[in-house]
């Protein structure tokens, strides 16, 4: 596979707050990428250089090997489906979704017939004629989409599309999303705040944070193998905790030294220590074990919450079985499920 | 909405006395033969329409047409660009500026109209810059006239419209391949229509209807149909004819009113 989109240390400020220093990333043909972070991490600065509809401050972008610097957006293969929709109130649901191709001047019946397939496509047959603000904020949605793919763009920018959806709609788009990029062959910058979001549907998570990128990974790697301490307490829940890398593949942490996989730390180096909660299983308090007592307890469905007071600090455990509240426990963990990060600089 | 139903009081009066009676009165003295001084029967009859026969009535009803049309269309042209360059200006001076356009109709229009007046006789303040008009009477002095007095009716609602205008239609425009002429017109130009519609009526109305300007501006040659009207009330005594043509003008100002809430349909660029 060949790159689509090259990002080469790209920088943007505006009023002299950086909002991205120096990023560089590389993104493949057919890739489904996530720039994944909190609100104000830059996200959303880079989806709109992308899209050519802010202009950096140094660096380049190179789409299909051209540098897009001076190309207005409009000369740019690139659609985008917008956070808000962006549909035009003006238009029905066929006008909306037939605006890029009329611009283009195809003839009327190969309009109408892309049109429909689009609306077949996002399940709104029959809707052609609606007023857009008669429709629900998913098929605004779908709309939305269809009137970016309609274009047969070579990369589609999604700018927090589900954003707006409850629970239920959001994940099956999340679904639908995914079968039409595998089905389409398109490539999609999908942007959101929401750490499943990213994991369910994307082959290669970036997390973004302060105008950096912290890790760009696969959705397994970025969740089993946080890279830094942001990246670990972003994704999913975790216990991250102060520990001490005495020599290769022993880690002491809570006053005991366990076994782990990682190695190639300097000896005696302080690291976090990340054990995400669904890892740590609660059995009977063990002397050579970290000990605790439960302090609380929370019904969450498939599991229980279950937080545990260790020398003041709190540790939150998922685990099926109910515990009670004051019971003395110990955690178990085995040497996989302990991830090893360096300490961040700040 | 009950707790509030007595607070709407005072606005039924207000509408009641000062718009609705005199309005039926207008209409009563329209289509019947009472007059100011007759006493006793009086007959329904539409003998009154008989004034738009009169060649007076037609130039006057024809020049009310040209110049207020002739206001309107020059207001637009100027209007809609000034209006989308306040709309887009990123200064910290946007609201001074929009507040220039403001402050003129805040000040009394019949002073405007006066000072106006004075610019154009030949013998003026203007004299001090080596300029002489002579314009008292001309169309110029008559358009001049209106568009500075209307002009910022003409402006606002646009303004209003563009400044509401959400910036993500104009960059999903740009997205889907649309240059700035197409972004302009398939999109800028339709959304603000709503915004021309209530400029040009807000334009046009007045601009029909005025007697004041033409009295001032016009040096007794140019009569409006605002000016056969106030005769016909205030000198004249023709109370059937005054009333007729208010009617008509009415009706006239009804379906362009029926107009603008078709294309606004709240309302909301009136204000």
């Amino acid at each position: 596979m060949s790159d689509i989109l090259k990002i080469d240390h790209v920088t943007k400020s505006f009023d002299d707050k950086v909002v991205l220093n120096n990023i560089s990333l590389t993104i493949k043909h057919n890739e489904f990428v996530t720039l994944l972070g909190p609100s104000g991490c830059g996200k959303t600065t880079l989806l709109r250089l992308i899209g050519g509809f802010e202009t950096l401050d140094q660096g380049h972008i190179y789409f299909e090997d051209e540098d897009v610097l001076n190309i207005p957006p409009n000369k740019r293969k690139v659609n985008t489906v917008f956070q808000h929709y962006a549909l035009f109130p003006h238009l029905n649901v066929f006008d909306n979704i037939a605006f890029g191709l009329k611009l283009k001047k195809q003839p009327k019946e190969e309009i109408n017939k892309a049109v429909m397939n689009m609306l077949m496509l996002v399940k709104l047959e029959g809707y052609e004629w609606r007023n857009v603000d008669t429709l629900s904020g998913g098929q605004k949605q779908r709309v939305a989409i269809a009137r970016a793919l309609v274009n047969q763009p070579n990369l589609l920018l999604l700018d927090e599309p589900l954003g707006a959806l409850d629970l239920k709609l959001r994940q099956d788009m999340q679904y639908e999303l995914k079968e039409m990029q595998r089905r389409l062959g398109i490539t999609f910058i999908f942007v959101t705040h929401d750490q499943e979001e990213a994991l369910t549907m994307s082959d290669r998570v970036v997390v973004m944070n302060e105008g950096l990128i912290q890790q760009v990974g696969s959705p397994q790697d970025i969740y089993n193998e946080p890279i830094n301490q942001f990246s670990a307490s972003f994704i999913g829940e975790s216990n991250i905790i102060d520990g001490v890398m005495v020599t290769d593949y022993e880690v002491v942490f809570e006053g005991i030294s366990h076994p782990c996989v990682d190695h190639g730390f300097e000896n005696n180096e302080k690291v976090d220590v990340v054990i995400r909660p669904e890892d740590i299983v609660l059995i009977k308090p063990d002397q050579q074990m970290i000990q605790g007592v439960v302090t609380d307890i929370i019904f969450k469905g498939v599991h229980y919450e279950i937080c545990v007071m260790v020398n003041d600090k709190e540790y939150v455990i998922h685990s099926t079985r109910a515990k009670h509240i004051g019971d003395k426990v110990s955690l178990k963990f085995g040497p996989n499920d302990i991830h090893i990060m360096r300490k961040s600089d700040a | 909405m009950h707790r509030l139903r007595a607070y709407v009081i005072p606005y039924r009066v207000w509408m009641t006395t000062l718009i609705i009676l005199p309005s039926l009165m207008i209409l009563f003295l329209a289509i019947t033969d009472f007059d100011l001084y007759l006493k006793g029967p009086f007959v329904f009859t539409l003998e009154g329409l008989r004034v738009f026969t009169e060649s007076t009535i037609q130039i006057a009803l024809m020049n009310s047409i040209k110049y207020s049309l002739l206001t309107t269309i020059i207001a637009l042209l100027i209007g809609y660009p000034a209006a989308y360059y306040l709309a887009n200006l990123k200064s910290a001076y946007k609201t001074f500026f929009v507040a220039l356009i403001i402050i003129p109709v805040w000040s009394n229009m019949l002073l405007r109209i006066i000072a106006w007046e004075k610019l154009f006789f030949p013998i003026s303040i203007l004299n001090n810059f080596g300029i002489s008009l002579d314009w008292i009477g001309s169309d110029k002095a008559i358009v001049v006239g209106m568009l500075s007095m209307y002009f910022p009716f003409m402006i606002l609602p646009i303004y209003s419209v563009l400044v509401k205008l959400d910036q993500h239609l104009i960059e999903a425009a740009r997205d889907l391949g649309a240059n700035g002429f197409d972004t302009f017109v398939k999109v800028i130009l339709p959304l603000s229509l709503p915004g021309i519609v209530s400029g040009v009526i807000m334009t046009l109305l007045p601009a029909m209807t005025t007697f004041a300007l033409p009295e001032r501006l016009g040096g007794g040659k140019v009569l409006l149909i605002g000016n056969i009207i106030e005769d016909a009330f205030m000198k004249t005594g023709n109370l059937q004819m005054g009333s007729i043509i208010s009617v008509v003008l009415m009706i006239i100002i009804l379906i362009l009113f029926k107009g603008i809430m078709t294309v606004d349909k709240e309302g909301e660029t009136l204000l």
